[in-house]
Parts: structure tokens; sequence; C-alpha cells
């Protein structure tokens, strides 16, 4: 039994940060009498994130917080707001900017699994995909299959690294870092099969125009989008970044 | 590309199977395909054959033996390389790798042991450089038709195996479009036998000089390239003509790129010189020796590292420079050194004038 179970919650079983925080008050009081979970942990639950473009303001607050909770070596990164500037012809603007969240899809159906030639790569019973360090060869075939080039090899670990959703934060209780820090809100995270949640609310709400990255694959992502715009959800048609982060992983390897 | 979009913000990913992966498959290829080249002479006793499945019998025997250890390099843990056999998974094609590289391995190792025996012996009565050694290895020298049979039998389903899982491995990524075709398993093999072939003719070249066996090669080089020709066009046509997704949507991927369109060219500029050179000078064993093997190389570092550079989500493409250390130079360098070490130890047994010249061959011819 994990430490939520333990401690049953009044809050919702899913929550965005903005909704986290305004139970903040009833927390900080309850916090006297005993610690209170920032999310439910009962039953079967299957852990997805709806992520709301529009909301997004591309501060990259989650891309620094992934990488201070989990420690993701400096020009390796977990999670990212991908940026683009792209031309308007609607607007007296010659050009607008074009952000999208990107991170591991936590699929349903996840190629990265039966590639793994020692089964190093798994889906937990709640539904996350997590890699097992301790057999990991390290042989990056999980980093050709992901189709979300959501995968690396971390060269601190030399190990197959990628987002776990905050697995470790997640089973106490907590919201993944990402979420947390999400200063427009952007990030819901939750069960997918508490229907009283505020995600699987905010599911149902979006139907119609909830997306999800490369479809074509039926690879079953559980990170929904609301304000994908169709150009963005497969490898992306337009010019390539200049920017690249600095290569520091050879001075690593010794 | 869409001129209307520019990324500025976004990840670089960097390439996660490495030189190191190249050489394997370019190594492993070339064994599987001299070990090929080898059946005709040392098995099946074809006239003509004997000194040319002799000359690919070590050239199967070099690579197969460097090959492997550059698999192992590329592995971010290859302490760990023992999970493959304790943890094995049925779904990968990786998995199932790691059993059929030592069936493959260890019915060479046999099949060449008894087919050298009787050179081996040849070389320790003569007092040659590690005589004592050959002599040990010989075991008395004596030829088993039976076993030798045997033992190519093995090694022949080891290399199908090799061919067809090294070949799966890369074409089952539907992630990365240029390496999800059917095709792409079919290209390797060809163009490693052509290599293999090429390497042989190298052998020749450097060792015997033999004539007739040099125009015997070039014309089963010719013959090579006229099939990598006809699978590039085949693979062009179902591109283009948009008959199989999968490949119009891998040309769709590299076509737009500059350097991919430089990269294609160079392919089949390549490998149509080492054609019309194969069958209007066969005598030119060393160019077409050198180039059949450079197209080899070329086409795995192309789907390989060029692969790796298309992003899967971003726009356009990352940009790849050779790193000096292990993890790039030095890994390519490293596996040449290994394989002429190799060279050496085996040439210095099995001299390349005594191996090309076998009693079996004179018997066979």
């Amino acid at each position: 039994m994990n430490k939520a179970s333990e401690f049953p919650s009044s809050t919702p079983a899913s929550v965005s940060r903005r909704n986290f925080l305004r139970g903040v008050p009833v927390v900080t009081a309850a916090a006297a009498m005993a610690p209170t979970p920032a999310i439910a942990a009962s039953g079967k639950q299957q852990w997805a994130m709806l992520i709301d473009v529009r909301k997004c303001i591309g501060c990259q607050a989650c891309t620094v917080s992934c990488i201070q909770e989990n420690a993701v070596p400096e020009g390796s990164f977990r999670t990212v707001v991908s940026t683009y500037s792209v031309k308007l012809v609607d607007s007296a603007q010659p050009a607008g900017t074009y952000v999208l969240p990107r991170l591991c899809n936590h699929c349903d159906n996840p190629p990265c699994i039966p590639v793994c030639p020692v089964g190093a790569t798994y889906k937990r019973e709640d539904g996350i995909v997590a890699v097992d360090g301790d057999r990991c060869v390290g042989c990056a075939y999980c980093v050709q299959a992901c189709p979300y080039d959501a995968r690396f090899i971390n060269h601190e670990t030399n190990k197959a690294d990628k987002c776990t959703f905050c697995a470790h934060r997640v089973d106490a209780g907590l919201l993944p870092a990402c979420v947390e820090t999400c200063v427009g809100g952007a990030r819901i995270f939750g069960d997918i099969n508490d229907a009283e949640g505020e995600l699987a609310r905010r599911l149902k709400e979006a139907q119609p125009q909830l997306k999800v990255l490369k479809p074509e694959l039926e690879t079953a992502p559980r990170v929904f989008y609301i304000g994908l715009d169709e150009r963005f959800t497969g490898k992306v048609e337009g010019e390539g970044t200049l920017w690249k982060p600095r290569n520091l992983h050879s001075t690593a390897h010794g | 590309m869409n001129p209307n979009i520019v990324e500025t913000i976004n990840v670089a990913r960097e390439v996660a199977w490495l030189p190191w992966a190249v050489q394997y498959f370019f190594l492993i290829g070339l064994s599987y395909g001299a070990f090929l080249l080898s059946l005709p002479g040392i098995v099946f006793r074809r006239p003509g054959w004997a000194g040319i499945s002799r000359l690919a019998l070590l050239g199967a025997l070099v690579c197969g033996l460097a090959a492997p250890v550059a698999l192992l390099a590329d592995l971010h843990q290859p302490g760990r390389f023992w999970h493959f056999y304790a943890y094995f998974t049925p779904t990968s094609w990786m998995s199932w790798g790691a059993f059929f590289i030592p069936v493959y391995l260890g019915g060479l190792l046999v099949y060449a042991w008894l087919a050298l025996r009787p050179e081996l012996a040849r070389h320790a009565a003569s007092g040659g450089k590690l005589a004592g050694l050959a002599g040990v290895l010989a075991y008395g020298g004596h030829e088993s038709r039976g076993a030798l049979k045997a033992a190519a039998l093995l090694a022949g389903l080891g290399a199908v195996l090799v061919a067809l899982y090294t070949g799966a491995e890369v074409a089952v990524v539907q992630a990365r479009p240029l390496w999800n075709t059917p095709l792409l398993p079919l290209q390797f093999a060809v163009t490693a036998f052509a290599g293999a072939v090429g390497l042989a003719l190298l052998f020749n070249r450097f060792g015997p000089r033999d004539a007739a066996a040099n125009r015997r090669m070039a014309g089963v080089l010719a013959a090579s390239q006229v099939v990598a020709l006809a699978v590039g066009a085949l693979w062009l046509a179902l591109g283009v003509s948009g008959i199989s997704p999968v490949h119009a949507q891998a040309l769709a991927e590299v076509g737009p790129s500059a350097n991919w369109q430089v990269s294609a060219a160079w392919a089949v500029a390549a490998t149509v010189l080492t054609l019309v050179l194969a069958w209007k000078a066969p005598g030119s064993g060393l160019v077409i020796g050198l180039l059949a093997l450079h197209s080899a190389w070329m086409m795995r570092w192309s789907i390989f590292i060029g692969g790796q550079e298309v992003p899967k989500t971003g726009a356009g493409y990352y940009t790849y420079a050779l790193p000096l250390g292990p993890e790039g130079l030095m890994g390519i360098v490293g596996t040449a050194g290994l394989w002429v070490f190799l060279f050496v130890l085996i040439t210095t047994l099995l001299p390349l004038d005594r191996l090309a010249a076998g009693s079996t061959d004179k018997a066979a011819a």
C-alpha cells in the first residue's frame, strides 16, 4: 500500500496546479492534524495528463522544475515546451508564437516496451511507463522506437531515461513537478478512471477538441491535448531550430 | 519545408546508436556475406572456387570475430551484456539476435576449423611463424567432410538468422520512417554480400593475385550491383508512386534534404561505377573491391547516423558532428585496429598465398 492510500483525501482525485492551489488553505489547516496528499490514490488508478495548449505561456517552468526534481543532466530534457514562430495570415501581426509542451506520452500501446531486449522497460499497473534502471543495458533500442523523441540515454547513468510522470512523487500522493510548477495551469494530472476527478471531467468537456500526438500510430497516448494545432501533431513541417544544448556528455564519459 | 513555421526552441536529441553500431552492422554483414562466398569452393567443391572460398572464409572469420566487440561497445552498459541471456524477451528482435549471433559464430568457427585444418597442419610442417600453435590447432590436420558439411549447415542457419534479425531489428522501428520499410533487410543483405566480394577481391589482390579468381569475383560483384540497383529502383518506385505508404513516407522524410539528395546520388554513382568497372574492366580488383566495401559502409552510415538526424517530432534535421572520442572516431578506428590485429594473427597461421593455393583447390580444379 502506498502512502497516499493510507491518507485518503477529500480533494478531487485529479487536479491542476490552480485547483491544487485553491485547496492550499484547507490543506494547510489540515496539515496540523494529518498529512494530506495532493491527489487521492485509491483503487486502480490510470494516471494521465491533459495539456491545455491555450493556457501554456511557454515559460519553461515545467522544463526547469523537471530537471531539478529528477536530476536530469545538463543538455538533456524529460519535458520541454517546443516553441514555434508561426506566420499569421488573418492578423495584423506578421507572426505569432505557438507553444507545445512535450513529454513521454505513457502510451497504452507503447512501442518502446516490446523492443526492449531485456524487459527493462515496462508499464506499471497504474499506467506509468517506467524503466528498471537495474536491468537496462543502455542499448537505446527504446530510444529509437519512441515516436515522440521522449527518450534519451542519460550520460550520467548510461541508461535509458524519460519522463516518469514523477512516479516517486505520485506514489507519495504528490503531483508531478511539471504540473505543480505550471504557471498557466495548462497541465492537468489525474486518474482517468476517476469519473468525479477533474481530469476525467475536463477530458469529457473537451472531448470534441481533444487530440493526441501522432494518432495514426495507434500508440494510445495517455497525454491528451486541448488546442493542439493539426500542423503540430506529427513531425513539424518547418524550419529547424538553430539552438542546441551544449554537448557536455563527452566529458561525463571520461 | 514549410517556411511559415520556424522552430525557435526544442530539444535536439543526440544519436543513440553510435558509430560502433555502424561498425557492427558493417562487419557482421561482411562476415555472413563472406561465409556465403565460402560455400561454393569449400562445401560444394565448385571448380575454380576453392581459392576464392578460402579467402572469403578468412574474411568471414576476421569480420565475424571483430563484429561482436563493436556491438558490445555500442551498449552504454557493456558489463550488463549477460542480461540479454538472463531476461530473454521474445517480442524484441534484438533479444533474439543475442542468441542468433552465438549460433552463427559458433557454427562459423567449427566450420572454419574443419575447413582449414589441413592448411594449419601444412603450416606447422613448414616450420613458419607460430608453427607450434598451428600444429596444436590442426589437431592432426584430417579432413572430415561430413562434419564440415554439418558445421556449414549450422553456420548457414546462423548466417540466415543474423541477416534476418539485423534487417528486421531496424525495419520494425515505425518511429523512423526511413528505417521502417520492408526492403531494408534486403538492401542490407545485398550490400553486405557485395562488400564481402569486395573484401575477397582485396585479399586476392594483396595475396595470390590470381587473375582467374579476380575475374570470377568481378562477375559476381557485377551481378550483386545489378541486384542492388534493382532493389534501389524498386524502393524509389514504391515511394514515388505511393503504392507503398511506408516507402512514400520514407522518401518524404529525406527527399527534401540536400544532404540526402547528395548521399543518394553518391550511392547510385558508386554502384553504377562498380558495376561498369566490374563488367568492363574485371581486372581492376583493387578499385572495385574498395568501391564495394565503401558502398556497404556508406549505406550503413547513412541509414544509422543519417536516420537518427531526422527528428521524430521537431522541424528540420539535427546536425551530427563526429566526436573524436570513443563515442565517435575512436570507435571506428578501434574496430579497424581490432580487425587488423585479427587479420595479422590469422594470416600468420594461414598466409594468404598458402590459403588461396590450398591442396583442395588443386584437387577440385
